[in-house]
C-alpha cells in the first residue's frame, strides 16, 4: 500500500495576539514522503503540525490533504493521525480500548473493531499487552501503543510531535528504525517535528528547516547537508555544529565563513590557524577537539578516534580543500 | 527494649488514648444513654446502664409520630442523593469548561464563585425567592438550595483536579473524532474518579447532616428530615432523652457508614494530583 495523499500548505500564517508565529509558509509534502520540521524551539513547528492537525486554525492560508481543502474539516475528518510527545494514552483504558478509542466512537461493529485493534497490536508486537492500561508500560510500549492508535485509524498522513524526546537515547536510537521501518511498510505520508537533528537526518525523506516562522531551506538530508543556504541550516544540521565566523574576521569576502568540524585537518606545515587546546571529547571512533584561537574564538574539530592532543598544548589547524562555506 | 523504644511507646499509647477521648467516648456515651430507661438517662450519668432496653427503645424511636423517622429516612436520602448528583454533574461540567476554554468571562465566573463560597446566605430573601418560584416546602427546593450552597466549592475542586490532566489527551480524543460532550463523558470523567468520591462522601455527610437549611426551607410535617426527627423527643415540658439519644444513634449510622467504607479514597482524592503518580 502506498499512499497517494500529498499535503499542500498554502500561504499558512497564524497569530496569537499580535504575536506571529507563523509568518506565510508554502510548501508541497509528496505522498508516502517522510517529511520532517525541524528548528530550534519557538521556531513555529509544533504549531505548524497543530494546524495541519487541525488543533489550531491558521489565521490565513490554506491546507490541502490528499488533493481535498480540508482548511475548515475538523480534525478527526481530515484523514490524519497524530502521535503525541507525552503520547496522551487514556490512563483509565486498557491498550486494547486505547488503540479502539476512535472506532468505538465511530460506532464500528464490535467484531470490526477487535479484528482492526488485533492486526495493529500484531504490527507493533503489543498483542500480549493488550489488556494492561498504560501505567503498567514501559515508555517504549506506551509509544508503541500510541501508534497504534495512530494507525487503527489508517489515515493518510500520520503526524508525530516529539514523538521519542521523552525516551532515552538507546530507546531512542530503536525507535528511530522502528519507525522507518513502519514507514516503509504503510508508505503512508508522514510529518515528523523533531528539534534533534539526528532524528532529521536518519529518518527524512525531506527536511523542512524552520526559523522564526520561516522556511529556511527545504531538501534531502543530504542535500541539506552539502549545500545549505544559510549559516542558519549550516549550524543547524550536522554534529558537531558548523564552526561559523565573521567573513571579515577571517579574511573573507562573505558576511560569514562556515567550516564542518570534520572538513578541518590538524597539522604543523603551514597552518591557516593556530590555537590553543581547550577540551577534549574522545568519542572512540572520533576525537572531538575545542581549540581557542586568538581573534576567532572557539573551533571544533573532529579528528580520529586516536588522536589525543595535551590540553593548553598550542595545535595548528587546516581546512580541507572546496569544503568551506561562504553565506553572503 | 531500649529507653528510646519504650519511650517512642509511651507517647504512641498517650496519642491513641487521646484519640478515643476524644473520638470514642461521645460515641459510647450515645449508645449507653440510648439504652437506658427514660429514668435513668435523665441523670446524664456516664454510667454503665442498670437496665437494658436496646430494642424497646429502638422500636418507641422508629414508631413514634406514625413511623417519622423512616419518613425522615426517605426524605433525607432524597435530597442527598439528588442534591449530590447534581453537585458532581454540574460540578465537573463546569469545573472542566472553565479550566479548558479560557475566556474574558472567566474572571467574572471565578468572582461569582468566590462570592458563592464567602457569602453567607441570607435566608428570608432566600424563602421569598423560593415561594415566588412554587418550590417553597418542596423536596425540589431543598435540592436546589443544597447544590447552590455546595457548588462553588465542587466546582473549584473539580477545576483544580482537572488542570492536572494533561490537555493532549483531550487533543487526542478530538482527533480519534470525540465531539466535546464525548471528550468530557468517555475521557475526562472517568479519570475525575478520586475526587468524585471525596466530594461525594463530603457532600453526602454535610447534606445528609444538615439541621439548620432544612429547618428554615422545609417546614411541614410530611418533609421532615432525619435531623429535625431529633425535635420529637424534645420538648418544654417533657423530654425522653433515651429516646432522643437512640435517635441521634440511628442518625448517626449511615454517614458513618459512608466513612468508613470511602476513607480510603477520601484521602486518596485529597492528594491526588499532588505527586505525579
Amino acid at each position: 500500500m502506498v499512499s497517494t495523499s500529498s499535503v499542500v500548505l498554502k500561504n499558512i500564517r497564524k497569530s496569537f495576539g499580535a504575536v506571529e508565529v507563523i509568518k506565510g509558509i508554502d510548501l508541497t509534502i509528496s505522498p508516502g514522503e517522510f517529511c520532517v520540521f525541524v528548528g530550534p524551539s519557538g521556531c513555529g513547528k509544533s504549531t505548524l503540525l497543530r494546524i495541519i492537525a487541525g488543533l489550531e486554525e491558521a489565521s490565513t492560508g490554506a491546507i490541502e490533504i490528499g488533493g481535498q481543502d480540508v482548511t475548515q474539516a475538523e480534525p478527526s475528518s481530515r484523514g490524519i493521525a497524530m502521535v503525541f510527545q507525552s503520547y496522551a494514552l487514556y490512563p483509565h483504558l486498557t491498550v486494547r480500548d486505547n488503540i479502539g478509542f476512535g472506532l468505538s466512537l465511530a460506532k464500528r461493529p464490535k467484531a470490526e473493531i477487535a479484528q482492526r485493534v488485533g492486526a495493529a497490536a500484531e504490527a507493533l508486537q503489543l498483542t500480549p499487552l493488550l489488556d494492561r492500561k498504560p501505567k503498567a508500560l514501559s515508555g517504549g510500549q506506551r509509544q508503541r501503543v500510541a501508534i497504534g492508535r495512530a494507525i487503527v485509524r489508517d489515515p493518510k498522513v500520520f503526524l508525530f510531535d516529539e514523538p521519542l524526546s521523552n525516551l532515552d537515547a538507546a530507546l531512542r536510537a530503536q525507535m528511530r528504525i522502528e519507525l522507518s521501518d513502519l514507514h516503509r511498510k504503510l508508505g503512508a505520508t508522514m510529518i515528523y517535528v523533531t528539534h534533534d537533528q539526528v532524528e532529521a537526518m536518519t529518518m527524512a525523506d525531506k527536511i523542512v528547516v524552520l526559523n522564526g516562522g520561516r522556511i529556511e531551506q527545504v531538501g534531502s538530508p543530504m542535500d541539506l547537508y552539502h549545500a545549505p543556504v544559510s549559516a542558519f541550516v549550516a549550524g543547524f544540521i550536522g554534529s558537531p555544529k558548523m564552526n561559523l565566523y565573521d567573513g571579515a574576521s577571517i579574511g573573507e569576502a562573505c558576511t560569514t565563513y562556515g567550516i564542518r568540524p570534520e572538513h578541518l585537518r590538524l597539522t604543523d606545515e603551514g597552518p591557516r590557524w593556530i590555537g590553543t587546546v581547550r577540551h577534549v571529547e574522545r568519542l572512540g571512533a572520533d576525537t572531538v577537539i575545542y581549540l581557542n584561537v586568538p581573534n576567532l574564538g572557539e573551533m571544533v574539530v573532529r579528528t580520529d578516534g586516536d588522536s589525543n592532543p595535551a590540553i593548553g598544548a598550542t595545535q595548528g589547524v587546516s581546512p580541507v580543500a572546496g569544503r568551506a562555506f561562504h553565506f553572503t | 527494649m531500649n529507653p528510646r523504644h519504650i519511650r517512642q511507646r509511651n507517647i504512641g499509647l498517650i496519642a491513641l488514648g487521646f484519640a478515643l477521648v476524644i473520638f470514642i467516648m461521645p460515641f459510647a456515651y450515645i449508645f449507653l444513654m440510648a439504652v437506658k430507661t427514660k429514668q435513668e438517662a435523665a441523670l446524664f450519668l456516664f454510667n454503665w446502664p442498670s437496665h437494658w432496653q436496646l430494642w424497646a427503645n429502638l422500636v418507641d424511636v422508629v414508631q413514634t409520630r406514625n413511623y417519622m423517622l423512616l419518613l425522615a429516612y426517605f426524605n433525607s436520602t432524597i435530597i442527598t442523593v439528588g442534591a449530590v448528583s447534581l453537585l458532581v454533574m454540574f460540578g465537573a461540567m463546569v469545573g472542566y469548561v472553565l479550566q479548558r476554554r479560557p475566556s474574558g468571562w472567566n474572571r467574572l465566573i471565578y468572582a461569582c464563585i468566590l462570592i458563592g463560597l464567602m457569602v453567607p446566605p441570607a435566608v428570608v430573601p432566600t424563602i421569598w425567592v423560593l415561594q415566588g418560584l412554587g418550590l417553597f416546602k418542596t423536596i425540589y427546593g431543598m435540592i436546589l438550595i443544597q447544590v447552590a450552597y455546595g457548588l462553588a466549592f465542587s466546582v473549584l475542586l473539580f477545576r483544580s483536579f482537572i488542570g492536572t490532566i494533561p490537555r493532549d489527551l483531550d487533543e487526542a480524543a478530538i482527533i480519534d473524532g470525540a465531539k466535546p460532550w464525548q471528550i468530557f463523558y468517555r475521557v475526562i470523567l472517568p479519570l475525575l474518579k478520586p475526587v468524585t468520591v471525596t466530594l461525594i462522601v463530603v457532600q453526602a455527610i454535610a447534606i445528609f447532616n444538615d439541621f439548620t437549611n432544612p429547618l428554615y426551607y422545609l417546614p411541614g410535617k410530611e418533609n421532615v428530615t432525619v435531623q429535625l426527627t431529633l425535635f420529637n423527643f424534645q420538648s418544654q415540658f417533657q423530654s425522653q432523652y433515651n429516646l432522643l439519644f437512640m435517635n441521634i444513634l440511628l442518625v448517626t449510622i449511615p454517614p458513618l457508614l459512608v466513612f468508613i467504607f470511602f476513607n480510603r479514597q477520601i484521602v486518596a482524592g485529597m492528594t491526588a494530583g499532588a505527586v505525579k503518580g
